[in-house]
């Protein structure tokens, strides 16, 4: 098993190498440079500034430099919020975006698995029915619909929640930005897990144990549920890594200190730096995430090998 | 400075997205007050006389500022943090004029060169340290040190020696100021400069704390180090989101200052920060859509605020290619063609005003109407038509030409295709509206590559010569590559003139020039958009926007 952690994260090198790479090419092919600015600059202060960030140098020099400060955990200072680091940009704003991000998957599954159980459980009736149409509508909702509304409500006319900001510690910030982003997630996972305890329900091994007069809670929960389980973990991986990372709108319309926005106006204004250092952290996540899913996916199914 | 830049790009691209989402909700209330259903009350908040138990006030940033060192940012929402961080010799008025700040007095000498500044004896630091003369220098040193890496350096130029260190050719000691004594500043200048003051209101004039740059490098603005002379001092600086500001005890007026705390909040997306208004999280907005005014002004009746803000909207033409170069029939024809009012009220919602010179009326400067402002709209018709036609174009071979602008979001296009639809419908011309990214657009701007563009200023100053150097031959600014001798040396005596009057009138007969070559389309000049609610008194709407926290008060108030 740890033989198996320590290949993967090895393999992991050469893939974040690649992403660097490509998407420090990609930077640099884009027209505009970081200090093309709206003032157009005397072209001698605009080299000036190039220079203190080495933007003059040839490309591969660039590239070169970037590697060798990233080996030192130096992400580089950011071009678009001059007197900051990309280091302390990172730090700063990725707590926010984990405990969303983990908070939104935990609702998910808090909801989402009984749900779908309940609904596979009691096929075609209306707890089936009314639970996947709901789904449905949630899947259907895009985040940019759910968040706006979810302020005008909660925070504009009933005065219950606050419409933004951010908090260290207060559960009333978080509950609207959870929300939002969760929603869609929590239909997600009732349908996955409603589809495979479908399949499961249908086994040799459950016909069984229901002949046995097993109660349909110990069946539920003690033979259904894990293998129903399997499909989720294999969406979390990369979706976990999403909802950490894919909630730029969420943050804009809360007013979170993430770090989803700069990746966005870091792109727009050429913040190289930036931009590099959160696709890095970006890649890193997803690898780490899709780790995580196969080390529980071989948790939950015994047959799967992971040397 | 250039507005609709990188810093409207969030709101223009993901954030639009949200924005959108809102604004069908809120829209959905606006079509209603609009035709059945009678507009909805104002939401009920009683004022009273006295000060509320807690004076503080959250306004928001429709950015996240760049920097909070005075030096390093020209950008609006670094602008509006530090105005209340720092003070420089003039500060602003509640109206926006520049008053003595650190210096409690200063005079000039007869032939305007030479400014003698008499910093306040009580002025301090926030950390209890005088502020000195030597500070100043130190700071302006800062400023034009090509090390520092200042982006807008060039604006010291009219201080002796400040071009020439910001090129590298002379060493920062040389700028042309110094400490006469710990309470005195002497300033040295090129040329007589008139807006003198206006330009120490800046923020890149702003004096910094040597002691702190020099322990802590580029953290040296972290809240934790930062030492500010102004009203407020930094309490938190959460990136991206929330900075929050505290009085500075310190400060030489400190005993006015009423508020124990002011918020800035960053956001990006306007309808955001109308929905956090409406919430009563945050009491004043920096800006809104103009497409969400009709809706708000039913709802919100006297909270919505607009007045002339001093900049302008414009297109401008590129004289270094065809097909405007050497063609000014045709630029006349595309000038006269835009049915100004039109587009203000249909596309803008009354929110701006229509424009026809260069610069909203500014106190001693006569307006440079060009002759067409007059003329009856078919009458300015008809001459675009006879223009277009000599300039040689005709339904058969109509011109064809795009419109340059950078993605700022659907309001913004449908807005530039209303003035295409008016050369197509007017003369014929086939326009069309080519967005871009604005790095793409503003790069491809200065290497002058775009025949038709969009091109627009807020004003760093309420001097026409912050408007008129867009145009001047040899400036960074100068996009469209106009050049004419005439009109550069009409600036440049201007720029030696010591009597105000008089280089007034050589500032006048300049844009005279401008409206006779036909070198740019004006469309409408600015306003101030904000959203503030009635009991946050202590601020008058201004030219410069600009609206420092020293003076505001919150009152007594049930609701909000």
């Amino acid at each position: 098993m740890l033989r198996y952690i320590f290949r993967r994260v090895l393999e992991s090198i050469p893939t974040l190498l690649l992403i660097v790479t490509i998407a420090f090419a990609l930077l640099h092919l884009a027209p505009g440079g970081p200090f093309s600015a709206d003032k157009a600059m005397l072209p001698e202060i605009q080299h000036g500034i190039e220079a203190r960030y080495h933007l003059d140098e040839p490309l591969w020099r660039q590239y070169l430099r970037y590697l060798g400060d990233l080996a030192h955990g130096d992400l580089g200072p950011s071009f678009q919020y001059r007197n900051t680091s990309v280091n302390q940009i990172i730090a700063n704003g990725f707590p926010v975006d984990l405990t969303v991000g983990l908070c939104a998957i935990a609702l998910a599954l808090l909801i989402g698995i009984p749900v779908g159980l309940n609904a596979a459980w009691h096929h075609h009736s209306w707890w089936d029915r009314v639970p996947m149409a709901l789904a449905a509508a949630g899947i259907s909702l895009p985040v940019f619909v759910i968040a706006p509304v979810l302020v005008l409500v909660f925070a504009v006319h009933l005065h219950w929640l606050p419409a933004g900001d951010w908090v260290r510690g207060s559960l009333s910030h978080l509950l609207l930005p959870v929300l939002a982003l969760a929603l869609p997630y929590i239909a997600y996972v009732a349908r996955i897990v409603r589809g495979s305890a479908l399949e499961v329900l249908g086994t040799a091994y459950i016909r069984t144990a229901r002949a046995k007069g097993l109660p349909a809670h110990r069946i539920l929960l003690h033979h259904a549920l894990r293998p129903s389980l399997a499909a989720v973990v294999s969406f979390l991986g990369p979706t976990t890594a999403g909802v950490i990372t894919i909630s730029i709108v969420v943050e804009t319309v809360f007013g979170l200190p993430g770090i989803g926005r700069f990746f966005v106006t870091g792109a727009l204004n050429r913040d190289y730096t930036l931009v590099l250092g959160i696709t890095i952290l970006y890649g890193a996540l997803i690898i780490l995430f899709n780790l995580l899913a196969d080390l529980c996916y071989a948790w939950i199914d015994p047959r799967v090998r992971l040397d | 400075m250039r507005l609709a830049g990188a810093s409207g790009l969030l709101t223009g691209f993901i954030a639009t997205l949200a924005t959108l989402a809102t604004l069908a909700t809120l829209a959905a209330c606006s079509q209603r007050t609009g035709t059945a259903v009678p507009p909805q009350p104002a939401p009920s908040i009683t004022v009273g006389t006295a000060p509320a138990p807690v004076q503080s006030v959250a306004r928001t940033l429709d950015d996240a500022p760049r920097s909070l060192d005075p030096q390093l940012t020209t950008d609006i929402p670094s602008q509006r943090v530090l105005d209340d961080l720092f003070e420089g010799l003039a500060t602003l008025s509640i109206d926006g004029q520049a008053v003595p700040g650190a210096a409690a007095s200063w005079q000039q000498s007869a032939d305007g060169l030479t400014w003698v500044f008499h910093l306040r004896p009580a002025a301090r630091w926030s950390n209890g340290a005088p502020l000195t003369a030597e500070d100043f220098v130190y700071s302006w040193r800062r400023e034009v040190d090509p090390k520092t890496g200042a982006g807008y350096a060039q604006a010291l130029s009219p201080i002796l020696n400040a071009l020439d260190i910001a090129l590298g050719h002379k060493s920062p000691e040389s700028l042309g100021v110094e400490a006469t004594d710990a309470h005195t500043l002497t300033v040295h200048l090129n040329a007589p400069t008139p807006y003198l003051l206006e330009l120490l209101v800046q923020n890149y004039l702003y004096p910094v704390y040597r002691p702190a740059i020099e322990r802590y490098g580029d953290d040296w603005v972290r809240p934790e180090h930062l030492v500010s002379n102004g009203a407020f001092t930094l309490q938190e600086d959460l990136i991206g989101a929330r900075i929050t500001l505290r009085p500075n005890p310190y400060y030489w007026d400190a005993a006015h200052v009423q508020l124990k705390s002011v918020v800035y909040f960053n956001m990006p997306d306007r309808a955001q920060a109308v929905l956090r208004f409406l919430a009563g999280d945050v009491q004043f907005t920096d800006s809104f859509a103009a497409s969400q005014r009709p809706w708000l002004k039913s709802v919100l009746g006297e909270q919505v605020v607009n007045a002339p803000w001093l900049g302008i909207y414009m297109l401008a033409f590129n004289f270094k290619m065809p097909p405007f170069r050497d063609n000014p029939a045709l630029r006349r024809a595309l000038i006269l063609a835009v049915d100004r009012a039109a587009l203000t009220r249909y596309l803008k919602y009354d929110m701006y005003v229509p424009a026809d010179t260069l610069m909203p009326p500014l106190t001693g400067y006569r307006p440079q109407h060009p002759a067409w402002a007059t003329l009856a709209r078919s009458d300015r018709e008809a001459l675009a038509r006879r223009l277009y036609a000599e300039a040689g174009y005709s339904p058969k071979h109509p011109l064809r030409v795009d419109i340059s602008t950078s993605v700022q979001g659907a309001d913004e296009r449908h807005y530039f295709e209303a003035v295409a639809a008016m050369w197509h419908s007017v003369l014929g011309a086939e326009v069309s509206v080519d967005e871009s990214e604005y790095k793409v657009m503003s790069q491809n701007r200065e290497l002058h590559r775009l025949p038709l563009f969009l091109d627009s200023w807020i004003g760093d100053f309420a001097d026409p010569v912050n408007f008129l150097q867009l145009f001047y031959g040899d400036s960074s600014l100068n996009y469209g590559g106009y050049r004419n001798a005439g009109y550069d040396a009409l600036l440049d005596r201007a720029a030696q003139e010591p009597d105000n009057t008089a280089r007034y009138r050589l500032l006048e007969q300049a844009e005279a020039l401008l409206n006779e070559d036909g070198v740019y389309i004006p469309l409408y000049y600015y306003s101030t958009r904000h959203l503030v609610k009635p009991y946050i008194q202590g601020w008058h709407s201004n030219l410069m926007d600009r609206n420092l926290s020293r003076y505001m008060y919150v009152l007594e108030h049930q609701g909000n």
